[in-house]
């Protein structure tokens, strides 16, 4: 199930964007991300490797029934930057509850071919359940769910560029001001 | 955004502005001059390591003690 869908920004900037996706909104089950690993290749291109915790906010009863540690699922996500031929892809799969489900995800981000001031967004999930009479259906519900996310992708990347933008005004403002007032002091003293 | 290990936090978020910045002015610029973050990188990656391991997170490619990725809480 591929999905696509376009950011109107640049892809240097959605690709900076992607790096420090988290924390954002739009993903609040996100609550730790590691590098494990990272280096360039001959290529040139960017690997990482890095460790995703989650917490799907099981109601506290239960938690205290299996334990805190048993909450969180982890997944690793293996990413290639190539600055060259302008392309971000990332794969990630789920590396507990293995025996139960596997989600593997990948992504693209890719300047829109007609557009250089836009980029594209590609998505792919392959979901298998393994075991349980009810795979099918339950596919179906993680397949909906993973759609409805593919937006949030989306949204996520406006909400971290708007973000981001919001950092570096705030440095030029602030630039501004420490200018401004010496000015001002030397007009009033006339 | 936190680490993993909670003892970790402070040196990812060392490590991350190091590499923020040197991925958006350096890296996706094609400047391709060394990597300023290979120290923050290290201290942090020693700490993150640990961590995994007692946590017993089944990351691929790490020495992790035991076969069973779903052991019972001890």
């Amino acid at each position: 199930m591929v999905q696509w869908t376009s950011v109107d920004h640049p892809w240097e900037t959605v690709t900076k964007a992607a790096m420090q996706k988290y924390p954002n909104p739009m993903n609040p089950s996100v609550i730790g991300v590691d590098v494990l690993d990272r280096g360039i290749d001959k290529q040139g291109r960017l690997h990482s490797k890095r460790l995703l915790s989650t917490e799907w906010g099981l109601p506290s009863i239960v938690k205290s029934i299996i334990g805190n540690a048993r909450t969180y699922t982890y997944v690793q996500e293996h990413s290639v930057v190539d600055p060259m031929e302008k392309t971000f892809e990332l794969q990630s799969s789920n590396i507990t509850f293995t025996n139960m489900v596997s989600v593997d995800e990948r992504l693209t981000y890719k300047p829109h071919p007609e557009d250089p001031n836009r980029t594209i967004l590609t998505q792919e999930a392959i979901i298998s359940v393994k075991g349980v009479s009810l795979s099918s259906y339950l596919e179906g519900v993680m397949a909906s769910t993973i759609s409805t996310n593919a937006g949030k992708g989306r949204e996520a990347m406006e909400w971290v560029i708007r973000r981001l933008n919001a950092e570096i005004e705030e440095l030029a403002a602030t630039a501004r001001g420490t200018i401004r007032t010496p000015m001002a002091a030397a007009v009033t003293e006339k | 955004m936190n680490s993993v290990g909670e003892a970790c936090t402070d040196l990812k978020r060392e490590y991350d502005q190091c590499f923020n910045r040197w991925f958006a002015e350096k890296f996706l610029k094609g400047d391709r001059s060394g990597d300023p973050c290979t120290e923050t990188f290290r201290r942090y990656q020693r700490c993150v390591q640990k961590a995994i391991k007692e946590k017993d997170i089944p990351v691929d490619g790490v020495d992790f003690m035991g076969p069973n990725k779903d052991k019972p809480e001890s």
